[in-house]
């Protein structure tokens, strides 16, 4: 009987199917709409997330802070320097790496080429702490780092600008007023959360850097990448302790330092493009309401068009569920349709905005399956006041409707 | 005359409906008693506002008394809800109706099983009740023919086979030559006399020809609700 009404249905969709259509328009747009915008939303969640993880995921860093200006500030500013890392290698347990690192933006010079690049002077633990390879050559080895040796390694970006496709082992490239020796290229790490060119780098060994770019024994930021499974608030913790200590700061002081936990910055990048996504998926969601509505009037106009319909079908023993269950399945079919193409459009929207966007594409099985239900839902609610219409016609009055 | 004529199929005990109330009531029946018997060919007659229609209404068990009983098959259908008459209807009338009432874009098949849909038979059966019926009314191969696709007198044969599918005890037939030529009214009624004395077929037909209640064995005129006269056909030898 069910089977027998749903061949109805889908009959009388198709003998109406301009009506049908636009019908149809309104729930495939509501649905299309909520489905692209929540799989658009997601990928930006991942994408957040995939950038947060390039950076290092558990990764602390540790920088010292600066007075801010016409601040009340309670410390003494000073940079890090090499006594406040010995101290976290003494005094921190077990941590996967500890790096000290410092940056600075320096004019890059190769033959009649240069580029301003992201300096950065580096210890071997750093490639472990940013969790970054290279895809050819080497990385420091530990007397290159303390002797301070005139070797560097290059970032994609740098790379293709100096070098095109080649080789660039060996080669020597002016950085600042120094020389240096390349040794080995890192692998691409693409653009940042926060919008900077990872691969536009030169890295060479810290001590290097100290003497040849920055003159002082200054460093910028010391990273700790956490091993998995411990909490990177106890590290920070342990982390704050030590440094107190070797910094020398009374107890009525402030730090004059700071850790940043990749982590909560993760957290809340993640919460606020899910916010965001909740929030569009909503807005979109209004307007599968306005197609439910749009249901509703033509399933109106459907029951008054076939009065004379029903009024038969009353009259030769249809019974008033049959007629309320003909047109709430008919409402429903229309519905559901609209639900089937509306997915399809929908991911094909965000398919095609993911790729634009260099997004990942993450369609989200439970979201479709809530569209369907939904749109579902909206053509039995919708189509239920129209269907109680028809059903409860008089059969002789229906009969005579012209 | 058989056997089957001397058992009483329904029965009007008084029955009065009223429309409207106060100074604007409208009696459409003022205390009908009448009797009809299973195979009885009834022709209905009377003017327009006579009460023809409404008993019939009430006889097909499509609207109910305001006072009185209704008596059928032994039940009070006047007092049945809607679902219990849709039940009886679906049970035990068929009906024929002036406009032929077909769907439209559905075919003379599709047409014919649709009181079988209502009864839950199973779609084989339905196609093979729907077809004998259809041969019965003579419109074997045309079982696939959309109403638009037939003529007037072809669609009112569907519309026949459509009431007789279910194997009916009553047919209720509402004006069933109205919207044909003469030609074609002595075919239908041909028909129906056929179905009235070949399968025993109780018919109760509203006319307001006198040459289509010719084919009756009965007629019942009706006049400011009552009926004016109840006459048997006299035997022509």
């Amino acid at each position: 009987m069910l089977f027998e009404t749903i061949r109805l249905a889908l009959r009388s969709v198709r003998r109406n199917a301009l009506r049908s259509f636009l019908t149809l328009l309104g729930i495939v747009i509501g649905v299309a709409a909520v489905i692209a915008m929540i799989t658009i939303g997601s990928g930006t969640t991942e994408k957040v997330k995939q950038d947060i993880a390039k950076l290092g995921s558990n990764l602390l860093t540790v920088y010292s802070l600066r007075p801010m200006r016409g601040g009340d500030t309670n410390f003494t500013p000073r940079a890090l320097n090499e006594r406040d890392m010995e101290g976290l290698l003494d005094g921190l347990g077990d941590v996967r790496a500890i790096s000290a690192t410092s940056q600075q933006t320096s004019r890059v010079v190769y033959g009649a080429n240069n580029l301003a690049a992201q300096v950065t002077g580096a210890d071997t633990d750093f490639f472990i702490a940013r969790d970054w390879d290279v895809v050819s050559g080497r990385t420091f080895t530990e007397s290159e780092v303390r002797g301070g040796g005139n070797v560097c390694l290059v970032g994609q970006t740098v790379r293709t600008t100096f070098f095109g496709d080649g080789d660039p082992a060996d080669a020597a490239i002016r950085v600042g007023r120094m020389s240096c020796r390349i040794i080995g290229v890192l692998e691409p790490k693409g653009t940042s959360g926060f919008g900077q060119d990872q691969d536009n780098v030169v890295v060479m060994p810290i001590s290097t850097f100290q003497r040849r770019i920055a003159g002082d024994r200054d460093i910028g930021q010391i990273l700790i990448a956490v091993n998995d499974g411990v909490s990177t608030a106890e590290v920070t913790e342990e982390v704050k302790a030590i440094l107190r200590q070797t910094r020398r700061i009374a107890p009525d002081q402030e730090d004059n330092f700071d850790v940043r936990d990749m982590t909560q910055v993760a957290d809340a990048m993640t919460s606020t493009t899910t916010v965001m996504t909740g929030m569009l998926g909503a807005l979109a969601g209004v307007s599968l309401l306005v197609g439910g509505i749009g249901i509703m009037n033509i399933m109106l106009v459907s029951v008054t068009e076939r009065t004379r319909e029903i009024g038969i079908r009353l009259a030769i023993g249809a019974h008033e569920k049959h007629i309320l269950v003909q047109f709430l399945v008919e409402a429903t079919v229309l519905s559901l349709l609209g639900g089937l193409i509306g997915i399809v459009l929908g991911l094909s929207l965000a398919g095609l905005a993911t790729a634009t966007l260099s997004i990942p594409f993450v369609p989200s099985m439970s979201v479709i399956l809530l569209a369907v239900g939904f749109s579902g839902l909206i053509g039995m609610v919708f189509g239920f006041f129209p269907a109680l219409r028809g059903a409860r016609l008089d059969p002789i009055d229906a009969l005579r409707h012209e | 005359m058989n056997m089957r004529a001397d058992i009483p199929l329904l029965a009007f005990r008084d029955v009065w409906k009223t429309y409207g109330a106060g100074e604007a009531q409208v009696h459409a029946l003022a205390g009908v008693d009448l009797s009809i018997r299973q195979g009885e060919f009834v022709a209905i007659m009377g003017p327009s506002g006579s009460g023809k229609s409404t008993s019939m209404n009430i006889i097909g068990c499509l609207d109910t008394p305001t006072r009185g009983v209704y008596d059928f098959l032994g039940v009070d259908a006047g007092a049945l809800d809607r679902s219990r008459r849709a039940m009886l209807r679906n049970r035990y009338i068929g009906f024929v109706f002036q406009g032929y009432n077909l769907l439209p874009r559905t075919t003379a098949a599709e047409n014919v099983e649709l009181p079988l849909v209502y009864r839950g038979v199973a779609a084989r059966e339905r196609r093979a009740l729907a077809m004998e019926a259809l041969a019965q009314v003579g419109l074997e191969g045309r079982e696939s023919h959309t109403p638009a696709e037939l003529s007037g007198g072809q669609q009112q044969r569907v519309a026949i086979a459509r009431a007789i599918v279910t194997r009916p005890t009553l047919l209720v037939a509402d004006e069933p030559t109205g919207n044909l030529d003469t030609a074609r009214t002595h075919e239908i009624m041909d028909l129906l006399t056929n179905l009235n004395v070949a399968n025993g077929l109780t018919i109760v037909m509203v006319t307001h020809e006198a040459d289509v209640a010719e084919y009756a064995e009965r007629t019942i005129s009706f006049l400011d609700g009552k009926i004016a006269s109840d006459t048997a056909r006299l035997e022509a030898a």
